[in-house]
């Protein structure tokens, strides 16, 4: 292992394992992103025979795929998840399958802790088959400014610096360019908002925890929050709540679709072989509605 | 006594070297031949982690030749 990892691994099963008994109680931001993988599933005419569910968490996934009558094989980086799911613990980037094992690989709220994602992404074009479907969703860049914001505050105010807290997030630009990196064809990179509403603001941070969804940053702040540091906190919230005192907080979604090279996919059409020439569609319109202005030569 | 799929164990592959995994003649764990490791099955659930795994005592000794 040469090249320096983002997160701690060992902390993150760890999260995992804690957030997996009360999972459900926090799962929305899972659950609306599964949602939307499901719609644009059902959007593809094709059918798929065997799929990989990563990153499973409780298996609500897993079980939503088998009630559409696709046989599934859930992994999670958790033990307690796997098991849930009655999975396999593995790591998105050290996958565990032989090449060409399934024709759809589907992954809700996992991508963005993954330490090596463009090696996890070339390594799930090994394992789909020809012309198999990659489906994600996970929190991308701009998500929680004011958590973001309120923490960066107390660094401030009381560390004299600002510290590691918040993961480096993904784009919908770079999550792209990952997908075609990794070799993926007919690839789609789009974004969501998922605007969340709280009464009580410290809950964003007990859902976080929640969600498996804490810091898990390799450099841990050597300095942890105290008594002062929250009540800065809550200051800061505070002062960014809406006239009732309730603070809506964003989740920017990211999601991916990409398919593996098959022999039957559209290709574009070959140098030449077009019937029409391209100089006569430019070609202004006799009777368009084009509006054309003359301005005079001098004022 | 495993509830673990033999169709299962045939797409699963050893995370270090991309080589099939063998179940252990005690069934307890999956070989990595090449790898010279045997990762656990925990109640069920096939760990295939790295750091989770066991050195083999000598490579190939628990390895069931089908």
């Amino acid at each position: 292992m040469s090249a320096p990892e983002i997160f701690n691994r060992k902390l993150r099963r760890l999260r995992r394992d804690r957030a997996a008994p009360g999972f459900p109680a926090h799962a929305f931001v899972v659950d609306h992103i599964i949602e939307s993988l499901l719609d644009r599933l059902d959007l593809v005419s094709r059918r798929f025979d065997r799929a990989l569910d990563l990153g499973c968490h409780d298996g609500r996934l897993t079980k939503a795929l088998r009630g559409r009558g696709i046989e599934v094989v859930s992994a999670d980086a958790g033990y307690r998840f796997a098991k849930m799911a009655g999975g396999i613990q593995c790591d998105e980037d050290r996958l565990p399958f032989a090449d060409a094992s399934f024709d759809l690989v589907i992954s809700a709220g996992v991508f963005d802790q993954v330490n090596d994602l463009p090696g996890a992404l070339t390594l799930i074009g090994r394992i789909l088959k020809p012309d198999g479907l990659l489906l994600a969703g996970f929190t991308g860049a701009g998500s929680l400014p004011m958590t973001r914001s309120a923490v960066m505050a107390a660094d401030i105010v009381h560390g004299g610096a600002v510290a590691p807290r918040i993961h480096p997030q993904i784009d919908v630009r770079a999550a792209g360019d990952l997908l075609s990196r990794a070799g993926f064809v007919l690839t789609v990179a789009d974004g969501e908002t998922l605007s969340v509403r709280y009464s009580n603001p410290f809950r964003i941070l007990s859902d976080l925890r929640g969600m498996a969804a804490t810091n898990l940053i390799d450099a841990q702040p050597a300095r942890h929050f105290n008594r002062q540091d929250l009540a800065t906190i809550a200051e800061s919230l505070a002062s960014q709540a809406e006239r009732d005192g309730a603070v809506t907080e964003r989740f920017e979604l990211v999601f991916m679709t990409g398919w593996s090279p098959g022999p039957n996919q559209p290709q574009p059409a070959r140098r030449g072989s077009g019937g029409k020439s391209l100089a006569d569609a430019l070609k202004p319109a006799p009777f368009s509605d084009r509006v054309d202005i003359t301005r005079p030569d001098k004022p | 006594m495993i509830a673990i799929d033999g169709a299962l164990l045939a797409d699963l592959v050893c995370p270090v070297t991309r080589t099939p995994l063998t179940l252990s003649a005690a069934g307890d764990s999956l070989v990595s031949a090449a790898a010279g490791l045997a990762f656990p099955i925990c109640d069920g659930v096939p760990v295939l982690l790295v750091e989770a795994a066991k050195p083999l005592a000598s490579p190939g000794d628990q390895i069931i030749i089908p």
